[in-house]
Parts: C-alpha cells; sequence; structure tokens
C-alpha cells in the first residue's frame, strides 16, 4: 500500500516559471474578439506542483498552450509575459520555441493518442526526442530510451519500444507520453488532464508516477484538471480558474480548508465525495457557464454567485495577492458583507 | 437517499426487475467474403441481480467492463446470448408486437451523451411528443400541451424550451431535456447510463439532485449506471461493482463504503480522489499494476487473479468465485461477494503481496498474438512508501 508522498516546503526559491498578466483574445473573422484567457499571472518553483483548477471553458487549455508557444499562428493576439528563468517565452522565435520545446518545457496531453505518431514505434518516437534535443546517435539514444519505459513503469520495455501506440492501452500509452516528456529532462512539465481519459485506478497510478517524478528530479509541474481530488491530492498550490481569469489561489491546504471566492466555495459543496455523508443533498451552483457576465465591468461569475453584492454588476473585481494566497472577489466567504449560510438567494435557477 | 428510498431499504419493495443469468457476448468477426466468427467479447458473463421497486440500483466499474451492455440487455435494447430478464412478473424476452410495446413503455434510458441521443432536428416539444405518440399517450392537444408543460416544469426548464432544438442549450440543460424525454411516457424503471459523466461538476450536482427528487415525487425505479463510485455511492441504495463482465461485490451503498470485501473494490474505492487535502494525505491507496485483461481473453478461474494483490495460490486461477454471502461477523447477508478468500482477506490473516504488471494489447482479436492464453499476467505492485 502507499500513501502519497508530497513534496516538502517548495514555497522557497526562486521561480522557474513566472506567468505574468497572461492574455490570449481570440479573433476570428468578422466575430467579436473574445479574451479566453484574461490577465492570468502564476509561478511555479523547481519541484512544485501548481495546479489549474476549472471547468470546461475556464480557459486551462489555452493558457498552457500559450506558455509552450502551441496556439495555432493566426487568429489570436497573446500578451503578457511567461518568464522562463529569465528568458520570456513569449518572444521567443517559433523555432526557439521548439528547441524549448522538450528540452526545458514538456508537455503531457490528456489524449496521448493525439500526440503519439501512430506509424511510428513508440521506441523511434522517444530515440527522436533524444537525437533532436540532446544531440544523442540513435545508438545511444536507443538503451536511454528503455530506461524512460522502464522508469515510467511500462513492463518489458524491450518489446514495447517495437510497439505502434495503438498497441498499448490507454494507460501504456500515457505513460509512453509521459516517458517522451521527460525523456530530456525538462525542468517544467505541464500535464493537460493527463488522466481525464483513464480509469481511476490508472489515474491513481499515473499521479503516483508524476509525484515519485517530481520529488526525485525536482521538476517544476504544471497540473491542469477540472477534478478537485485530483488536485487535492498532488498540488502543493492551487489557481481556481473562472471564464479565463484567475479566481482564487492558496496552499493546498489552505484553499480546501477555506475557500473564500463563491466558485470555489461551491464547487466544493457540489461534489459527491467517497466519503461524504450519503442522503445528504449536494448544493449546486446554479446556472451554466452560458450565464456568465463579461468582466469588462463586473464579476463574470455574478449571475450564478450565492452571495453578490451591488457592485459585482458594476465593476471588476481586482486580483488581490497577499502571499501566496490571492483572490479576484469583492465579497469573499466569511468577509463582513458575506453570508456565512447555505446558497439561498442566486438569480438563476438550476439549468 | 429519499424518505420512499430508505424506507425500501429498510423493507425491501418487491423485485422489479429480476436478471436470471445474464449473458451478452458479441462475436468477433474476420473475414472479406465470409464474415467468420474468431472469437467473443464476453462482455457480459453470467450476472444475476435484483433491482426492487423504489429504490436506486447502482451499477459501477471501469470502462469496458460491461456496464452500458448489462444496462442495455435489461432493457432487451441488446439480445442476451443466455439469460433472462424479469420485469414487473414477465419474461421480456417472451413479449413480441403489442406486449412488448406496452412494457417497453415501463422502461426507459437517461444516455450520458444528450447532444447525441437527441435527434438535432427536431424541436424539444416534438422530442418530448414522439414517445408519448409511440405509446398512444396523446389524446388530445390539450392534454398533451399540459403534460409537456408538466414535463419541463418537473426537469426545471422553461416552458418556451418547447420550441428550442438541442443544440440551443448548455450541457446540463440538454440532460433535463434526456430525462424529460424518458419521464414523458411515465416509466416505471429508468435506466440511466452515466447521466452526468460528461457534465461539469457544478452542474453534475444539479442533475443529481434533479434524478433524486424525480424518484421521490414519482416513485420511480432507478439502475444507474456509472464509472464515478463517489457518485454511484451518493445516488444508490445499492451498489453492484462490476470487473470483467460479472459482479465482483454487491452491497448497500453504505456498506459497500464502510467495508469493501472485495480486492478489486478495495482497490477502486482507494484510487478515487477525495477532494480534501486532509483525507488524501493519509490515504492508503492499493495500486494496481498493469491493465485490464481484453474481455475477448478474460483470465480462467477469478477474473482478478491477474492484477489481485491477495491473489492465493490455490483456486483463484482455476475456479471462478460465484457471488456469495460470507460468514462475517456484522456482516449482513446482502452484502455478497466474489472472492474464494474473502473471509481471511477481511480478517487481515491473508497479506496483500507484491507481483509484477505486463501490458495488455488492447486489441481484442490480438490480444493472443504475444502468445498469452489466458490473457495478460497483469498483476499488481503494492508498494511501501513511507
Ligand atoms: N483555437 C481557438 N479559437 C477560438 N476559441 C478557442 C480556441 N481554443 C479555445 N478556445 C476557447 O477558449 C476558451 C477556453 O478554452 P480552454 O482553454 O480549452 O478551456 P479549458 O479550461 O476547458 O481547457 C473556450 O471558450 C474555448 O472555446
Ligand atoms: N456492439 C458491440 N459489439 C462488440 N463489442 C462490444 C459491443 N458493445 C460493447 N462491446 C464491448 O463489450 C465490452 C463491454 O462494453 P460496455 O458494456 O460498453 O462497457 P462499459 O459500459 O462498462 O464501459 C467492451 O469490451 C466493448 O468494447
Ligand atoms: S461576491 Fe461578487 S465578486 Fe465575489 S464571486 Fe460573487 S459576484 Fe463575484
Ligand atoms: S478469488 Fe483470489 S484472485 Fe480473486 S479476488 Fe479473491 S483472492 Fe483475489
Ligand atoms: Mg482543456
Ligand atoms: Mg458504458
Amino acid at each position: 500500500m502507499t500513501t502519497r508522498a508530497y513534496a516538502a516546503d517548495t514555497r522557497s526559491g526562486q521561480a522557474l516559471l513566472s506567468v505574468r498578466d497572461l492574455s490570449v483574445v481570440f479573433q476570428r473573422h468578422g466575430e467579436q474578439p473574445f479574451a479566453a484567457v484574461d490577465g492570468v499571472s502564476f509561478e511555479v518553483r523547481p519541484g512544485q506542483t501548481v495546479g489549474l483548477v476549472g471547468e470546461s471553458g475556464s480557459g486551462k487549455s489555452v493558457t498552457s498552450l500559450a506558455i509552450m508557444g502551441l496556439l495555432p499562428a493566426r487568429g489570436n493576439r497573446v500578451t503578457g509575459v511567461a518568464d522562463f528563468d529569465g528568458t520570456d517565452l513569449l518572444k521567443l522565435s517559433s523555432g526557439d520555441m521548439r528547441d524549448r520545446r522538450g528540452k526545458d518545457l514538456g508537455m503531457i496531453f490528456q489524449d496521448p493518442l493525439s500526440s503519439l505518431n501512430p506509424v511510428v514505434p513508440i521506441g523511434v518516437q522517444v530515440t527522436e526526442v533524444l537525437e533532436r534535443h540532446k544531440g544523442m546517435s540513435r545508438k545511444a539514444a536507443m538503451p536511454k530510451a528503455r530506461e524512460m519505459l522502464d522508469k515510467v513503469g511500462i513492463p518489458d520495455p524491450d518489446r514495447r519500444l517495437k510497439d505502434y501506440p495503438h498497441q498499448l492501452s490507454g494507460g501504456m500509452r500515457q505513460r509512453a507520453l509521459i516517458a517522451m516528456a521527460l525523456a530530456c529532462e525538462p525542468r517544467v512539465l505541464i500535464a493537460d488532464e493527463p488522466t481525464t481519459a483513464l480509469d481511476v485506478t490508472i489515474q491513481a497510478q499515473i499521479l503516483q508516477l508524476l509525484g515519485d517524478l517530481v520529488r526525485d528530479s525536482g521538476t517544476a509541474l504544471i497540473m491542469i484538471t477540472h477534478d478537485l481530488g485530483v488536485v487535492a491530492g498532488l498540488c502543493d498550490e492551487v489557481n481556481v480558474m473562472y471564464g479565463g481569469r484567475i479566481v482564487e489561489r492558496g496552499l493546498r491546504h489552505d484553499l480546501f480548508a477555506a475557500p473564500r471566492h463563491p466558485y470555489t466555495h461551491g464547487l466544493l459543496g457540489s461534489i459527491p465525495r467517497l466519503d461524504g455523508q450519503r442522503g445528504e443533498p449536494l448544493i449546486p451552483i446554479p446556472g451554466s457557464v452560458a450565464d456568465n457576465l463579461p468582466w469588462d465591468h463586473a464579476c463574470a461569475f455574478a449571475p450564478r454567485c450565492f452571495q453578490p453584492i451591488d457592485v459585482c454588476r458594476s465593476q471588476t473585481p481586482g486580483f488581490v495577492e497577499d502571499g501566496a494566497s490571492a483572490l479576484r472577489c469583492h465579497n469573499p466567504v466569511g468577509s463582513p458583507h458575506g453570508h456565512t449560510a447555505q446558497p439561498d438567494h442566486a438569480e438563476v435557477n438550476d439549468q | 437517499m429519499t424518505a420512499a428510498a430508505e424506507q425500501t431499504h429498510a423493507q425491501p419493495g418487491d423485485v422489479l426487475v429480476d436478471v436470471q443469468g445474464i449473458k451478452v457476448h458479441f462475436p468477433i468477426k474476420k473475414g472479406v467474403i465470409f464474415d467468420k466468427t474468431i472469437g467473443y467479447v464476453y462482455a457480459v458473463d453470467g450476472v444475476d441481480l435484483q433491482i426492487r421497486r423504489g429504490e436506486t440500483y447502482g451499477l459501477v466499474g471501469e470502462s469496458g467492463c460491461g456496464k452500458s451492455t448489462l444496462g442495455r440487455a435489461i432493457l432487451n435494447l441488446e439480445p442476451p446470448t443466455e439469460g433472462k430478464v424479469v420485469f414487473d412478473g414477465t419474461d421480456i424476452a417472451s413479449l413480441r408486437g403489442e406486449e412488448l410495446r406496452r412494457k417497453r413503455q415501463h422502461m426507459q434510458m437517461v444516455f450520458q451523451d444528450p447532444l447525441s441521443s437527441l435527434d438535432p432536428r427536431q424541436s424539444v416539444e416534438s422530442l418530448l411528443l414522439e414517445g408519448m405518440k409511440a405509446h398512444g399517450l396523446v389524446k388530445d392537444t390539450k392534454a398533451a400541451n399540459a403534460r409537456l408543460r408538466e414535463l419541463l416544469k418537473a426537469v426545471g426548464l422553461p416552458a418556451a424550451s418547447l420550441q428550442k432544438y438541442p443544440h440551443e442549450f448548455s450541457g446540463g440543460q440538454r440532460q433535463r431535456i434526456g430525462i424529460a424525454r424518458a419521464l414523458a411516457v411515465d416509466p416505471q424503471l429508468i435506466v440511466a447510463d452515466e447521466p452526468v459523466s460528461a457534465l461539469d461538476v457544478s452542474v453534475q450536482a444539479q442533475v443529481i439532485n434533479l434524478l433524486e427528487d424525480l424518484q421521490d415525487r414519482f416513485g420511480l425505479t432507478y439502475l444507474v449506471v456509472a464509472h464515478d463510485l463517489a457518485v454511484v455511492r451518493h445516488i444508490s441504495d445499492r451498489v453492484g461493482v462490476m470487473y470483467l463482465g460479472a459482479l465482483v461485490e454487491e452491497a448497500a451503498a453504505d456498506d459497500l463504503y464502510a467495508a469493501p470485501m472485495h480486492p478489486y473494490t478495495r482497490a477502486l474505492m482507494s484510487a478515487v480522489p477525495v477532494p480534501d487535502p486532509v483525507v488524501e494525505d493519509r490515504r492508503e491507496r492499493i495500486l494496481l499494476n498493469g491493465d485490464l485483461p481484453s474481455p475477448a481473453n478474460p483470465p480462467k478461474g477469478c477474473r482478478f487473479h491477474t492484477r489481485c494483490p491477495w491473489r492465493q495460490p490455490t483456486q483463484c486461477d482455476t475456479d471462478r468465485p460465484a457471488l456469495r454471502v460470507v460468514s462475517i461477523d456484522g456482516v449482513p447477508e446482502t452484502h455478497r461477494v466474489a472472492c474464494h478468500f474473502a473471509e481471511g482477506i477481511a480478517s487481515g490473516e491473508l497479506q496483500p503481496h507484491k507481483v509484477e504488471a505486463e501490458v495488455v494489447d488492447p486489441h481484442l482479436g490480438e490480444s493472443d498474438a504475444h502468445g498469452s492464453l489466458i490473457g495478460p499476467a497483469t498483476t499488481v505492485e503494492v508498494t511501501d512508501t513511507p
């Protein structure tokens, strides 16, 4: 049996990747510009796991793609800074960025099949990464590739090197992708919903693997997920996103023990917990993201919030940082105006 | 869960659905000119279960274990290879024509992805009327209109929704339409296959609450099929855990959570993340190494033996354990387990051990191409990290 181990105090030390005021505006021909990511700032240190959590469409993937330089070349405008060890990644040419990816920055996606080449054996795909980024010869790269597959827990790596992606199960494919992402020992790893497509027992394996890697290699991990359970187990620090903005940040224990943003609070109340009291009804957040207000002159969450005040519909709440925590809310849970009672007067009906 | 359901649980209602020895095997065909059957996917391979009137029975297990196929077989949407389903006293396979149609009315289904199960060209009104017409429930326009409004109200949608089309709704609203459509014909049983899996968590809770509320109001019986154990435990009175086409454990939801006995249930339960760092930090995880064996090539004996941390040298590899009542103090008769060694495992007399993992080829027909006949020797690693 295992109990997951966690990195100790990772708050100290320099940020390795510092994202400041990142915005991504999509502009399709003849359509209104749309800010999918809007003024997002966060940092990650070596050996630290930082979570980006939020529901679908909240801007998590676009944030990571922007940092990695993987957004489509046209139709969007990226502003802000992604400072990686002194270099602004957002200013690099696409060629320089390609060099960084794989070498300094690794990425794992939800669907490993779409990021693996279906007609090339796994072994060749891993060695290619090593050849390109580490300048290794094919001959030298092969044993290293084997070692990587072994390290990520793929049994019988010699045989698996020759397999094509479709010959592996989803869990094994995800391991192969992790092996590829880690082959060059990246200093920052972005994992975008790496376990969402996997069964829960396989998810447990992969999370354990990621946790071990961070602890052993000091990689900085940005964990993107919609699952607060995954965050609770893995992340040192958590950023909650809503409508393209970070609305709350906190250290893992603080955020879960006392969520201050009504959205975070609402999310926690709406999840059925395995260890929860059965028979206690869930407290859903009313409405859906379709009810959001534009952030420009309001809080986007106001129509779904259980304790809005007047100013919520006329002013954008600012992003207030305070040490390890940060909050974007006019009327946080537990504040003087705040209701501590259960949500009772949200304006949208459940739909 | 609900007052009515609690009562059902305390004094079991009559059996509405009696599933007897159901098997659903899908042939694997190969060949260009002649379709030669080269094997079978043993999707459901011998399941007995009873669903009582008014209760929620939750079926949980990982993808590919046969949950959906079993759900469909119970509704007679998938002809069983063997076994029968007795619904409200009648063997549904024996019914034909009008009789079958009338029984069908009482058994409805709600799907995971509301969009793919709703015809995009049909307005909500026409979607809802369709089933009602098919079952001759539309007498006159006025009554039908009143009924439509009542349905929308019941699922929390505005009356104006009737003239709209599925794509104009959010995921949660679409699921409400799917539920309204099932309700339209006034069913007794609703089989809900992953009803909230495609929804964001904040919206999941709305739909879960709605399902519970409707059950109370209309005295519905539910079979909820889902891969998420936390969801299943929350809404179900009783839970059946499936692994490779068969039930490995069945118990009242609270009993299962309090004392999971089958090694697979234990592993599954220990793997479900809990959104609470305090709990996560001190949780023990039983990590299963390796993949699920292919249902085209299920392991002999206990189907879980290739991954079981408690596997014993005798019986496990050779004898298929049946679901049985265990002789352990305090464990009710309603809590049944398909494991030869449930008693020894529960008492701690048998301890988990560490074994080696192997990869499973996901391609059904090819799984023996790698030379292993009893399926892959996927085994379990039980690690100790301080
Ligand atoms: N290439 C694109 N063009 C236009 N809009 C996009 C594009 N990619 C994402 N979006 C939009 O940006 C928003 C954020 O998307 P995303 O970052 O993928 O969300 P998530 O938090 O689910 O990962 C969504 O509304 C999405 O529709
Ligand atoms: N119509 C079909 N033909 C062949 N195989 C099928 C068919 N439907 C399901 N299967 C297979 O049966 C097994 C069980 O599937 P399913 O019942 O969908 O599982 P679950 O719902 O638990 O994920 C899987 O291996 C699946 O690929
Ligand atoms: S209190 Fe106001 S600012 Fe805070 S989440 Fe609610 S609506 Fe937004
Ligand atoms: S019968 Fe044997 S292999 Fe199967 S679950 Fe029990 S101990 Fe494990
Ligand atoms: Mg995404
Ligand atoms: Mg299914």
